[in-house]
């Protein structure tokens, strides 16, 4: 399920360098770093940004008692896994 | 009543450092004598309470005299501070009776009412921003006379639990929607809320350590409020009223309501712009009901030191 996800993880990653201003280049963002805190470094109000433009556009729904959020957040390849599952465009 | 590690806190605030074993210790005291003796009576123990807070708090002491001649605009004296630890004792002594629905005791009054009243009707989610000024927890009582007025307060999870437990204490009855920060999924909780038409409540003038800053001009002196609450409303795009309680004495509060901001039509190339606008707006807010109600602050760490220097620079321009 995550080999072929490259090109999606390209994808949200540069979502996220323009949505977040980034001063990084989306080819730069690690599929492993964490996101959250060390490693990249975004706080929480980035991840619901990311929250808010990866659902918008790959017509999901992150809800809040979602327990694995934890985890879908956790890295660039994750959060790409979880789109490739359950995007509806 | 351990201290926290520093290693857990490292990059946390001040204010989260500085443990709040003392405020915890008060209110331990006070729930006890309030519901046995009345208000009255606990009422004259505040007055013990403040004054040891005057002589053997030299931590808090020194807080309330780096703030109050920055409020009071003249050098404060030993009778201002007293006046600040016995207000500041007052309104959590209150919590006791809010929180069990005594709202026969208080007198309140309401400013501003029409700032909040058509955001509530609308039901399209509102936040409400407040600071640790007066007493948010008059939200309770205030309900009655503002219906939807219920709010969902968002704050630190150590906080959170602290609450709760002591909300199970007094009466088990009340309940109080929270929202812990700290956790990833906090704020779709949060957006969650605001869908749903409700409002979202907190108190936007301490960082929990994790966000940039914006340095602005607070009572003449320049302070660090967190943008964190601001980006947030951007975010969702939610109009934000500022909501503060303030205790004037006796059994009166005065609630005023006062329009911060509006995000709702913000295209995202203006948001940071319109963020700095509304934290612009926060601190005017901030200096006039500081001013206006000097002894209801209640941050007892040094605000104006608090700005961490690697939390001033972040990656957002």
């Amino acid at each position: 399920m995550i080999e072929n996800n490259t090109a999606l993880q390209l994808e949200i990653s540069e979502l996220m360098v323009q949505a977040l201003n980034l001063d990084v280049a989306a080819t730069d963002i690690e599929p492993d770093a964490q996101l959250y805190g060390d490693g990249l470094g975004l706080d929480s109000i980035d991840i619901l940004e990311v929250a808010l433009v990866v659902s918008k556009q790959y017509g999901l729904q992150l809800k809040s008692d979602n327990e694995n959020n934890h985890q879908i957040f956790s890295s660039l390849r994750n959060l790409a896994a979880y789109v490739a599952a359950h995007k509806t465009k | 009543m351990t201290q926290p590690k520093e290693s857990t806190y490292q990059k946390s605030a001040p204010w989260l450092k500085h443990k709040e074993r003392s405020n915890m210790l008060m209110l331990r005291i006070m729930s006890w004598i309030s519901l046995r003796l009345g208000r009255r009576a606990g009422r004259s123990v505040l007055h013990l309470i403040a004054l040891y807070f005057v002589l053997f708090a030299p931590a808090s002491r020194r807080a309330s005299l780096g703030y109050l001649p920055r409020a009071l605009g003249r050098p404060a004296t030993f009778v201002d501070m007293y006046k600040h630890f016995f207000c500041f004792a007052s309104t959590i002594h209150d919590r006791i009776y809010l929180i069990n629905r005594r709202y026969d005791l208080f007198d309140i009054e309401i400013q501003g009412e029409s700032a909040i009243r058509p955001l509530i009707d609308a039901k399209k989610g509102v936040l409400l921003m407040g600071a640790h000024l007066g007493s948010f927890e008059v939200m309770r009582a205030i309900g009655r006379k503002v219906p939807g007025l219920s709010v969902a307060m968002v704050m630190h999870k150590d906080n959170a639990q602290k609450i709760n437990a002591m909300l199970a204490a007094i009466n088990p009855e009340a309940s109080m929607d929270v929202i812990p920060l700290g956790h990833i999924d906090s704020m779709l909780q949060i957006q969650e809320h605001l869908n749903e038409g409700m409002l979202v409540g907190m108190l936007s003038d301490r960082t929990l350590g994790d966000e940039p800053m914006a340095h602005v001009e607070l009572l003449g002196a320049t302070a660090a409020i967190p943008t964190g609450p601001f980006r947030m409303a951007a975010l969702l795009r939610r109009p934000v009223v500022f909501m503060t309680g303030l205790y004037m004495g006796d059994n009166r509060y005065q609630v005023h309501f006062e329009t911060l901001a509006d995000f709702t039509d913000i295209p995202r190339g203006q948001r940071d712009q319109a963020v700095n606008v509304a934290i612009a707006r926060y601190t005017e807010l901030l200096n006039r009901y500081t001013r206006l109600a000097p002894y209801n602050w209640f941050n007892f760490f040094d605000y104006w030191q608090s700005v961490p220097a690697s939390l001033s620079e972040k990656k957002h321009q």
